[in-house]
This record gives C-alpha cells, structure tokens and sequence, in this order.
C-alpha cells in the first residue's frame, strides 16, 4: 500500500485527494469491495444493487429497453424545460413560436430532439414491455410492478397526446379534437354517452355539454385557447408528476422483487 | 414484374384479405396447441425463427420499403416524416421477436433434454454492476443519442397548416400510436372504442399476471411451456394493436377509405358503405314489417346476441371445452379472462360482420347513445 | 393468506383486561371517535375532490357569439348547400324545395368536420369515413346519428337568425319542431 509517491499515477493522487474522498468514499474503485460501495454510496446508482447475476448485464436478455425508456424520459425532461423558454401557450403565438424555434435559435434542432425522441419512447416502452412478457417476468413476485408498468405506458402516451396539440398546426387540433370527442361519449359523465340522460332532475340534465367530462379536459365546449392551457399545462407538469411518481415506485419495486428476473 | 408485385400486394392488404391470413397465421406462427403445431413443424413456419428466417423476414421488409420508396403513390406515405416511427417499429418489433422467439426455441430445446435455460447461472457466481453493467448502460445511452441527434439533424420535424377549426384535413388521422384505436373506431361507437375498450386493454393488461397461473417460463424466454398465453398475448399485440397502426398509416386514404399502399389516393374513390343494423335486418328485412317503435321490443335480438356472447358464451365454454381451466383458476379468474378475452376478439367478429354483412351495430340505441 | 385466522396477541390482551376491569367505555368511546376521525377524513378529502372538480369548470367562457345573423333567405340558392358560414360559424346553410336549415358541421361520430361533395351530393367525414346526406342524415360509415341542425328564425331587419345554443336532434323527433327550419 505504501507507494511512493512519484510511482503514483494523477489518477491515483486525485483518488485519494479530500475532494474526491468527500465525493465518493471509497476512493477510486478499483478493488471488488471499493467498487460496490461506489454503486451503494451513489443516490443515483444505488437504483442498481451491487452485485447482479450473470445473464442480467447481458444486452441480448434484457435489451436496455427500460433503461433506454428511463433515459429518454430524462432527454425528454431537459428538451421540454428547454422549448419552454421560446413557447407560449396561447392561440396567438403557439404556431409562430414554433416556427422560431427552427428558425431563429442557433442549432435548432431541440424541437426535433424532443419530437423524434417522444415517438422513440413510446417505441423502447412497448419494446421493453414485449421483452418482460416474452420472459415471463410479470410472472410472481412481480405482478405488481406489471401493473405499475402499464399505468406507466399509459402516461407515455397520454403525455404524447397531450404534447401533440402544442404547435397548434391542423395536425394538432385535429388529432386532439377526435381525441377528445372520445370523452363526449364516456358513459354516464360524458354529454353524448350512454346514461348521460339518466342523470338529470326532471327537465334539466346535468350532464350537458357544459358540464361533461370533456368540458373539464377541453376547459370550453371547443377546441381552443382553454384546451391549449391546459394541454400545455397537462403535457410539461402534471403528467410528467405523476409519471415521476410510478417511476419511483417502478424502480423501487425491481429491487424489492428480488432484482430483475431470471431462472431460478 | 415489379408491376406484378405492386398489384399482388395491394389485393393481399385489402383488410378482409390481410386480416384473415395474419389471423389465420399467428396460430401457425405461435401454434397454441399440438394440432397447430404438427402444421408448424411439417410447413417449417418455426424457421422463421432462424438465422434464415431473419434474413429473409428482414428483406423481405427492405424490399417492400424499397419498392414502395420508388413508387409514385406509395412514396407519399412512406416519407412522410411522422411515418418514419412506423418503419422503426416495424423492422423493431420484427427483430425484437425474432430476438426472443429465437431464444425460446434454444431454451425449449434444452428443458426438453433436463438441462436449465441458457440465462441459468450459479446465484454465487455474480458480477458487479460496477462497472459490469454501468459501462453497457453508458454505451447504450450514448450510441442511442447519437442515432437521436443525427435522426433529428436528418428529418426536420413537420409541422402542418396552422390550425383551422373549419377545415378538416382528409384524411386526417391521430398520432400512428392511436391509430389502432381509431380503426376501432370505424367498427365500434366512440364508448366502446373510446372509453370501454382502452380502458379494458389497460385493466387487461394489468390483469395479465393474475390471470395467467402458469408458474413457468419466470424469468427466460421460452416458448412451449406456455404457448396459450403467448398466443393470445401475440394475436392481441401483433393483430390487433400492430397491424391496425400499420392499417391506419398506410392503408387508410381520403375519406378513410381502404387503399392498397401502392395505390393511387384517389378522393373521389366511391365506396358503397351502406351499413344495416341488426334491428333492420331482422324486422325489416326478415320479419318484412317495420321497427317496432319499442326500443326494447326493437333491439331485443341485439341484447340477447350480447348478451349470449358476452354470459351464456363463457358459462357453456365453462362445462365443456374450459371445464379443465375452469377447475384449475377458479370462477373470479375465469371470469376475468372471459370478460377481457371476449371483450378483444369481439372486434375481428365486428370486423367480418361489418365487411361481410355491412351490419353496423348489434344493438342500436341512437336515442340513448347507446350502440354496440 | 392464513393470517386472518391468527388473533393478533394484542387484541386478546386488550379484551381480557376489559373484561377484567368489566368497563366498556374505553371501547366505545375509542370507536366514537373513529367514527368521527372517519367522517372529518371523508369530509375532508370529499370536500377537496369537489372543489378540486368545481376549478375544472370556469364560470364565464370565452368563445364566439352563438347567435348570429346569416343574411337575407333570397341569398341562398334552391336544393344547394351554402358553405359560406362554415369557416365563420361552423354551420351550412341548406335550401331545399321548402324550406331553409341550419346543419351543425359537427360528425355525430367523433366531431371532425366533413366536406360537402357536390358531385356525389354527400357530406364525407374524413375523419373515419361517416357520410351525410344534404338532409344531413346519416348513410353511411360508423357515424350513429344524423347531423344536428341549429335553431333559425327570421330576426326583424327580415334576416335569417340562427341560434347554436338551441339544437335539433332527429332521432328524437325534434326536426318536426317548426324552430328548426324555415319555410320559403
């Protein structure tokens, strides 16, 4: 252990420099115990357990897919808070803002980043979910974290829908109109679906179009600058939320099942 | 000889013809039972699953692309920068599968000789995440930016018109992840294939792991210890969800009409759609009177066929040909797979009733937004 | 599982000192005011539900009159389908040998605006395929019912007054209801 201090590499010195001590403990890891408490003392990697079997690091049984998933969450995250600096929200100047953003920002290719980078995660999503079902790995103990990934896929593509009315161009609208015409016909809530009729005190009912299901997603009766808000507001805070928040239990749970699965 | 190709393609993509093979296929394909899987076997379909197999699925793939990327009318479609995706999951999905259905067979093969699959390793005989599995991540991630940053340098994002609340672009279609969703839509009314359809795929898909009790196949890929399960599991995926978006991308034009993908798009394409209700078609076509003015009296023959399918079905298939699964997983899960089962090969059967007997709802209360 | 089965070592314990002390109040007020915790939690979270739900719903909106004026009945041209106030006000405008009505270009199926095609005289969603005739009822595609049309009336400079807030449905009988068109 007693080197000489000139034998030492820089990487060793700084590996044992009080600023990289403060940071990771154990120093540079390098033997078997210094490298499990890297992954152990790190808030971000310790979502990995420090030591795994042999078939889970191998690419061709888990194909990254979840972890790809994870990552364009986060690409996602920082070119969104990005757009927002240029983007507002309102009829006025959603198209034209977007339109700067192609033309008027050095290297702008954020808007393409964060479009081509939501279709991909909706890809690595169904792919990783294709992976755990042809694994048998929603099998006992993970049924439950199953269930939390399907909620989760579902909140990808409710988070693409909801971003898909931002530029407000035909696509837009239209693809968000049909969209929300599905919730007219919502049984029993929805002005236009089965039982709608049913609630009603006398000759008023209660269930109109002002006061539908739709209404509350739409903010308005139509299409136009409440529905834009509120996509807006839907698409860049409440969705994302709430995704963090099964995020972290989906995380939690792989560890919690005994890790990712394999053959007993 | 391209020409030839173009016109055998475009009569096979017609959905009554493409739907009924791949419908007939995916047993073949997946064989859920040993009478499916003799015709496997004697046909070679498990080939596919080869070295071959994926070089002559993925050419296959290639030289349609290619075709179409130099025909006029096909070209339109294929290039449309948001369609990109579409091409990605299709030569995705077909790799991943062949990825997986490969392993299984491996795997197969050695539970069949006594030995373990191949993903089996000694539990005492780890590997470190640091940097084992760190490094592949970090590898992984940054090959996947790469390929971002150059797709999103290459393909411009589109952006249409502005948005004009008179004009509906034609045909104008939802996000390519939906679009399995609104060719639901062309057969089942907006709260079924809105609401109660998404809804059951999502409590569906969530119900999977408490309905499927088979206990192998944890944690590898195998195939024959539980072939039912990926069976249905695939015709749901792979017919159902996959092909509809396929469908709804490229075989659907103005008007939402049908249009083989090398077909002209033509708007003016007149197609007699004509749909008939069950209601009309026993009171008025067989009974030769009119509709009833009762509205119960009228679809009476509709809720008792739902009715039938949806409770009568399942408790026959319960005392004979499921008396064995019945007994193993017990009425609640029976039941549940009934309901999400039944409920998902509800739309091929509308499908052939609305292709075949222009029938366009089974129960139809317009009066009370009630159609099925 | 067989948990249920097992009595908790507590709850024995706590009923055998009861039955010691022969005193039930403790019990009983305990659940007295699990009773009242209950109630103030349901209240609670109740009550935010509804406001929460409540915020969803603004009072005033912000959208285009509904009530407007389209011109004079001699401006719209026999057995034709005026597309002048689609854009403006979302309606056509339809003439036929008797009378006039206004037609919501609303698809009964999932609300996209269909075309109207001359030559095949047919209304055609492209949404999903629904077509209307010029009466605006349905033929054909998924659509369930025919197109609403809009209460109209002669306002008194002896223009035609539609009225959107007011709609006509056919399946329940209401196009019979004079309000909904006029005779020329």
């Amino acid at each position: 252990m007693a080197k000489n201090d000139k034998q030492k590499s820089l990487l060793e010195r700084l590996g044992e420099s009080q600023v990289w001590k403060s940071i990771i403990r154990s120093g540079v890891p390098k033997t078997r115990r210094q490298r499990m408490h890297a992954i152990l003392g790190s808030v971000f990697l310790h979502l990995h357990p420090a030591r795994l079997p042999k078939h889970a690091v191998k690419v061709g049984y888990t194909w990254c897919m979840g972890g790809l998933s994870f990552f364009l969450f986060i690409v996602l995250t920082i070119t969104g808070i990005l757009l927002m600096f240029y983007y507002r929200p309102t009829v006025e100047y959603a198209y034209t803002d977007i339109i700067d953003l192609t033309e008027q920002v050095p290297l702008g290719i954020m808007r393409e980043l964060h479009r081509w980078g939501a279709h991909a995660m909706v890809l690595t999503v169904w792919l990783h979910m294709l992976r755990v079902f042809m694994t048998g790995s929603y099998k006992p103990p993970r049924e439950f974290n199953w269930g939390v990934g399907v909620l989760l896929m579902t909140l990808t593509l409710f988070l693409s829908f909801t971003g898909y009315l931002l530029p407000w161009d035909q696509l837009a609208i239209w693809a968000v109109t049909v969209g929300t015409n599905m919730a007219r016909a919502h049984p029993f809530i929805g002005h236009e679906g089965p039982g709608a009729s049913l609630l009603a005190i006398g000759d008023i009912n209660l269930v109109h179009m002002g006061s539908d299901v739709r209404f509350a997603l739409l903010g308005g009766r139509f299409v136009g600058e409440a529905t834009l808000l509120r996509f807006y507001v839907l698409h860049c805070i409440a969705v994302p939320f709430i995704a963090m928040i099964f995020m972290a239990v989906h995380f939690w749970r792989i560890r919690k099942d005994g890790g990712i699965s394999g053959p007993l | 000889m391209i020409d030839t190709f173009k016109s055998v393609i475009d009569a096979l993509s017609t959905p009554t013809v493409s739907f009924t093979l791949l419908s007939i296929f995916t047993p073949l394909v997946f064989p859920p039972t040993d009478w499916f899987d003799k015709i496997n076997r004697k046909f070679g379909i498990w080939r596919l699953w080869t070295k071959p197999g994926l070089y002559t699925g993925m050419g296959f793939i290639t030289f349609f692309f290619v075709v179409g990327y130099f025909d006029p009318n096909f070209n339109i479609t294929l290039t449309k920068p948001d369609n990109f995706p579409i091409i990605l999951m299709i030569y995705s999905m077909f790799f991943f599968l062949w990825l997986g259905m490969s392993k299984a067979y491996v795997n197969d093969e050695r539970i069949d000789k006594g030995l373990k699959p191949v993903e089996y390793n000694d539990p005492d005989d780890k590997v470190l995440v640091w940097p084992d599995l760190v490094y592949i991540e970090f590898i992984s991630l940054i090959l996947f930016m790469v390929f971002l940053i150059v797709w999103s340098i290459l393909v411009a994002a589109p952006l249409e018109e502005p948005a004009n609340p008179a004009t509906t672009p034609n045909p104008s279609k939802a996000p390519w992840y939906f679009l399995g969703l609104q060719e639901m839509l062309v057969y089942f009314d907006p709260w079924l294939a809105g609401i109660v359809f998404p809804m059951f795929i999502i409590f569906g898909m969530m119900a999977i792991p408490y309905m499927d009790t088979n206990p192998k196949g944890d944690g590898y890929y195998s195939f024959k210890e539980r072939r039912i399960g990926i069976f249905i599991f695939m015709y749901g995926w792979l017919i159902l969800w996959l092909f509809l978006i396929v469908i709804g991308t490229f075989f659907r034009g103005p008007n939402w009409n049908f249009f083989g993908p090398f077909e002209y798009w033509d708007p003016h394409k007149v197609v007699p759609l004509n749909n008939v209700n069950l209601s009309e078609y026993f009171w008025v076509k067989m009974l030769n009177t009119g509709l009833p003015s009762n509205i119960m009296l009228r679809e009476s023959l509709g809720f008792i066929t739902v009715f039938a399918y949806m409770f009568m079905f399942p408790i026959f298939l319960a005392k004979t040909w499921f008396k064995d699964l019945f007994a193993k997983i017990g009425p609640v899960r029976y039941t549940s797979l009934m309901l999400f089962g039944l409920s998902m090969f509800s739309l091929p059967i509308k499908m052939y009733l609305r292709w075949f007997f222009n029938l366009k709802y089974i129960i139809a209360i317009p009066e009370w937004f009630f159609n099925i | 599982m067989s948990d249920e089965k097992i009595t908790p070592a507590a709850s024995v314990g706590e009923s055998k000192t009861q039955s010691v002390n022969g005193n039930n109040t403790g019990r009983r007020g305990f659940f007295k005011w699990l009773t009242l915790g209950w109630i103030a939690f349901g209240a609670a979270t109740g009550g935010f539900f509804t406001v929460m739900i409540r915020f969803l719903f603004p009072n005033v909106l912000f959208e285009p009159p509904q009530t407007f004026k389209i011109g004079f009945p001699e401006n719209f041209a026999r057995n034709a389908v005026d597309l002048r106030y689609k854009k403006s006000y979302n309606v056509w405008v339809v003439r036929d040998e008797e009378s006039i009505f206004a037609l919501s270009t609303v698809c009964t199926h999932l609300g996209c605006t269909p075309n109207w095609l001359q030559t095949e005289e047919k209304f055609k969603c492209p949404c999903h395929g629904s077509g209307f005739r010029m009466t605006g009822i349905n033929f054909e595609g998924p659509a369930p019912r025919p197109l609403e049309r809009y209460k109209v009336s002669i306002s008194n400079d002896g223009q035609i007054l539609v009225d959107k807030t007011k709609s006509f449905k056919w399946e329940k009988g209401e196009w019979e209801n004079p309000e909904s068109f006029l005779t020329v």
